[in-house]
């Protein structure tokens, strides 16, 4: 039997059989200007020429899933013969869902995987779950692990202690992703040039110029500069999507200082945006969320812990979710609680190879362990218990 | 000219309307959730141009007809069930009386460090704050492009 392992995100879907290796998929569908009649679901994408303009379907909001309409498409598409050819009545499914999900997203899901998909058998888990068991399973002597799982929609820290989920140490600051990227649309928009409509585009911005500043004030300072000694500004060119299909940061060396290039390209300039968002992510009170930064929530997180396990959770902090990739992130992350923690412990935080599917190979091994067979809930428990046995064997 | 417009903003200073702090509140809040949308722009599908001489409605709107109909058919009784949005979702969870912790007791609690300013304009450290509105500003000519453009633009 085939056990498809498939972390269900708000922004990207990460899926693959246990056996081979992952795919990750927009999760979503999309709208274009140029062929207003047709919607493109998932990595469908591709095959839009000219993606400005580009208009999102998600299926979730404020990362819990609630669009069920939007997400059955998806996962038609995905589990279809385009893709993932999936034999249902053969295949066992390791499905993720956000922490505290709704009871009545838990059904619905049920519902769908076993009634309307008819899997065989069917694990819901947490994806940071995954990413505890990924960290056990390569640390094996380690007790405890601090999840800390930055996507698009917001970012949790969630303690784990051989493997179990510590309920009450788990915190979700509201800035994911997606906060960030439309933020930056917000004061390119106010700035210089109207991208409002550009959210595809400009997340590529992000993901290509954004940083995490090692020295806030000090950045803000050199970016106050004119010309060449303006090391953080960048010019970020365009894409026109008939020449230039990618956009890209100019290198230094071509840089017209003047910002008046002869070359005609369309171009944006940025300085401080550079590092002022992606703060957003320490320092959520820059525009007006009353919530703690990371570094903080993790302090905060650690000491409603047991006192004896705290100096464990210091030491094991392990980052996922595509915020992390931001440069500089980690370093930033670890001087802070270095300073926030108390000065007898180490610390030590961690970025995977792949933070983004991380919890996805954690999956995987899941899939392989010996007593998988045990967690799952198959299709005869379902039809013969209902939700009960769901409720009781997941703990979502 | 540049001067002239600062002397003059200080002498206005007193007659300008100034939003109470319902109102302030009222706008961050705004700001924060249009943070939160998906899209800015409408649909494409939703803002087709009207049928020109060019176009062949009556061909499309075959296509689109069976589509449509048997989806209503289908998902009806899912239309009932799944179409809820969040807020709805989270109200008929009910975790104000549910036991901790839920997911309103998971959030992260506000900062004990004080609020760092940034001006609203160009987005430096500013030290100024907006007798009307109460945003930040870091320069004379910050302020003047922020009166001219945001000042009073978005209030409810």
């Amino acid at each position: 039997m085939a056990t498809l392992v498939l972390d269900n995100g708000a922004y990207t879907a990460k899926i693959g059989y246990s056996q081979e290796k992952v795919s990750v998929i927009p999760n979503c569908q999309f709208r274009s200007k140029t062929s207003r009649l047709k919607t493109f679901t998932a990595n469908q994408l591709d095959e839009i020429k000219d993606p400005s303009g580009l208009f999102y379907i998600l299926p979730f909001q404020k990362g819990y899933l609630v669009n069920w309409d939007v997400q059955r498409k998806v996962w038609d598409h995905l589990f279809g013969k385009e893709m993932f050819k999936v034999e249902f009545a053969d295949t066992s499914v390791i499905i993720t869902e956000p922490y505290f999900n709704f009871s009545s997203i838990q059904e619905s899901m049920n519902e769908i995987l076993f009634e309307e998909y008819q899997f065989q058998s069917a694990l819901r888990i947490n994806a940071g779950s995954l990413s505890a068991h990924h960290y056990f399973h390569s640390k094996p002597s380690e007790l405890c692990c601090l999840v800390v799982d930055s996507g698009f929609s917001f970012t949790h820290i969630a303690p784990y202690c051989r493997s179990k989920k510590m309920k009450d140490g788990i915190c979700r600051i509201n800035v994911g992703g997606k906060l960030l990227t439309n933020h930056l649309k917000e004061i390119i928009s106010y700035r210089q040039l109207h991208v409002m409509d550009e959210t595809h585009v400009i997340n590529q911005v992000k993901e290509d110029v954004c940083y995490v500043s090692q020295q806030f004030y000090k950045d803000m300072e050199i970016a106050q500069l004119k010309g060449e000694e303006n090391s953080v500004m960048r010019d970020y060119v365009l894409p026109d999507f008939s020449s230039i299909k990618k956009g890209f940061s100019k290198p230094r060396e071509e840089m017209v200082y003047s910002g008046k290039y002869k070359t005609g390209e369309q171009i944006l300039r940025l300085a401080n945006e550079r590092f002022a968002v992606p703060e957003m992510l320490f320092h959520p009170s820059d525009i007006g969320i009353q919530e703690t930064g990371i570094p903080e929530a993790i302090v905060h997180s650690i000491q409603s812990l047991p006192e004896e396990m705290q100096p464990h959770f210091y030491q094991n902090i392990i980052l996922t979710g595509g915020n992390t990739l931001f440069t500089g992130f980690r370093e930033r992350l670890e001087a802070e609680l270095r300073s926030l923690a108390p000065a007898h412990l180490p610390v030590s935080v961690q970025l995977p190879a792949n933070p983004i599917t991380y919890s996805w190979e954690g999956g995987k091994l899941l899939a392989h362990s010996p007593d998988y067979e045990e967690i799952v809930v198959t299709r005869e428990d379902y039809e013969e218990n209902g939700h009960c046995i769901c409720e009781e064997k997941f703990d979502i | 000219m540049v001067l002239e417009k600062k002397g003059s903003a200080r002498v206005e200073a007193g007659q300008r309307r100034v939003l109470d702090e319902a109102t302030r509140q009222r706008r961050l809040t705004r700001q924060l959730e249009a943070l939160e949308k998906d899209n800015f722009q409408d649909d494409p599908l939703s803002s087709l141009p009207p049928p020109g001489p060019t176009a062949r409605l009556p061909a499309f709107s075959e296509t689109e007809e069976p589509e449509k109909k048997k989806r209503k058919t289908r998902g009806d009784h899912f239309k009932q069930r799944f179409r809820k949005n969040f807020t709805t979702l989270l109200e008929e969870e009910n975790l104000s009386e549910k036991a901790e912790p839920n997911y309103l007791s998971a959030v992260a609690p506000p900062s004990s460090l004080p609020p760092r300013h940034f001006c609203c304009v160009c987005g430096f450290p500013s030290h100024y704050t907006c007798t009307t509105c109460g945003g930040r500003y870091c320069s004379s000519k910050c302020l003047i492009t922020h009166r001219e453009t945001r000042c009073l633009k978005w209030t409810l």
